[in-house]
């Protein structure tokens, strides 16, 4: 009760240095009061078209992350599995984490076009890296001697996966998940408005386009609101797999 | 069927530092033979060899062991995992309610390793190791870390099991009183690089007593040899 009030105070809290900050800092077209945007968002919210858009956004933001999820931690494993192989394979993780993201989108354009092909492979390239990186530390903290004791005892190569592996990567793909969740909304808007042709991204851009600031400010929100969703619903949904990996 | 071990000239070293130096003998079928000598002296690195876990750096290890079963000192039991799927981890098919009563852990399959003492961990671990019905049964310090009374009855308990099924022992310990009760065969050794200094036959009925007098005179004995008081 206590914590979910002092939650409401720090939103309180916000909404009151954005009244301050549209007031007197930044008046006018740049920065709309949070009355005029909550008004906005209300009116959103009974437009269909708005519904599609984030439906469009949530089933890249999805893909995303479970390409990165599964590419990354079965690639990380092999990595984390084989020094020499990832000896190999890191200058490339380093150049693709190094690459900027308007590089990708140029590359995306050219290839792709406009569509909803670019934002999700943006995302996906921005997200590799982290969870390759992620799951080869989690394979290089793996308990050698529970590898020795399964050695001792010749249990089958998938048996071992399965339970020592996979058992000491929750926590990393926990993190994994944990990072990419966030990062996967901001980076799929920004390849929306810039290379896609669906999704709040899109919307965001015409409003820009037509001056339509508040609109602009109430897709933001919305945006930040569903992203806190999903964040919220896959975490829990995590926790409850991850639940049977728990020491105790 | 019980394993044959039979050791040919090993060495071993970490670096400049000679740990087990050309060691000779053999250990039979259902033998239980113990290892006791002191610390450094390369016994659960010749325990390893014998797993297979390290390579001695010259001679052989001929092993005729099909299902070597390996009780560490420590249990290394999967965290994430109950009793019953640290069991399992090592043989599927096998018939845990029976092992886990013969051990005294019915009640425990549903455990996580965190939520049981010490001592219940380690039964775990002997519990995992005759799972597989192993014909060479290594035991490293398995009971050190144990309190008497607990040591005493998981002892028992394995020897129990032993009778039954009569696989070869191979097991390392500080403990004169344990290597008396559990050996046929005592090897002590000297200090790094450790040499065989005596292969010492223990002359004790099957059924044991700690407290049996026989037991105690042999006890002084292998001290005797320990010290080289004898000589």
């Amino acid at each position: 009760m206590k914590s979910s009030l002092r939650f409401l105070l720090g939103i309180g809290l916000f909404l009151l240095i954005w009244e301050i900050w549209a007031r007197w800092v930044m008046p006018g077209i740049i920065l709309p009061d949070p009355v005029v945007v909550g008004r906005e968002l209300a009116r959103l919210l009974g437009d269909p078209v708005v519904y599609q858009a984030a439906l469009q956004t949530l089933w890249k933001v999805l893909l995303a992350l479970g390409l990165v999820l599964v590419l990354g931690v079965i690639l990380g494993l092999l990595l984390g599995l084989s020094s020499s192989f990832y000896q190999m394979m890191r200058p490339i993780i380093m150049i693709i984490q190094a690459v900027p993201v308007v590089s990708w989108l140029s590359l995306v354009i050219f290839a792709w076009g406009i569509g909803w092909r670019g934002p999700i492979f943006i995302a996906f390239l921005s997200l590799l890296p982290m969870a390759l990186l992620t799951t080869v530390s989690g394979v290089s903290n793996l308990d050698h001697k529970l590898l020795e004791m399964a050695r001792v005892y010749q249990v089958p190569r998938r048996r071992v996966i399965k339970d020592i592996y996979l058992g000491s990567l929750i926590p990393f793909i926990v993190a994994i998940v944990d990072v990419s969740i966030g990062q996967s909304w901001k980076v799929i808007l920004v390849a929306e408005y810039l290379c896609g042709n669906s999704g709040l991204g899109v919307e965001i851009l015409s409003a820009r386009y037509y001056v339509n600031i508040p609109k602009v400010y109430a897709l933001t929100l919305l945006a930040v609101i569903l992203g806190l969703i999903t964040e919220r619903l896959i975490k829990l949904w995590l926790g409850r797999i991850s639940h049977k990996w728990q020491p105790a | 069927m019980a394993a044959r071990v039979e050791i040919k000239l090993i060495c071993k070293a970490y670096g400049r530092l000679k740990v087990i130096d050309d060691w000779n003998l053999a250990i039979e079928q259902g033998e239980r033979m113990v290892v006791l000598g002191p610390s450094g002296a390369g016994k659960t690195t010749f325990l390893r060899m014998v797993a297979g876990l390290e390579q001695p750096d010259a001679g052989q290890i001929e092993l005729s062991s099909r299902k070597t079963a390996f009780v560490f000192q420590e249990p290394r039991l999967i965290p994430w995992r109950n009793v019953r799927d640290n069991l399992r981890f090592v043989n599927s098919s096998a018939d845990i309610p029976a092992i886990l009563k013969q051990l005294r852990l019915e009640g425990f399959a549903d455990y996580m390793p965190a939520q049981l003492s010490g001592g219940m961990q380690q039964r775990v671990n002997l519990a995992r190791a005759l799972i597989i019905e192993p014909d060479l049964l290594i035991l490293d310090e398995a009971f050190t870390s144990l309190d008497l009374p607990f040591k005493l009855t998981l002892i028992q308990d394995l020897l129990e099991h032993w009778r039954q099924k009569r696989y070869t022992i191979l097991m390392v310990t500080h403990d004169l009183k344990e290597a008396l009760y559990m050996a046929d065969r005592i090897l002590v050794l000297s200090a790094a690089p450790a040499r065989i200094l005596h292969d010492f036959t223990v002359h004790l009925d099957e059924h044991r007593s700690f407290s049996d007098p026989e037991l105690l005179r042999q006890e002084s004995e292998l001290l005797d040899l320990m010290t080289g008081k004898n000589k």
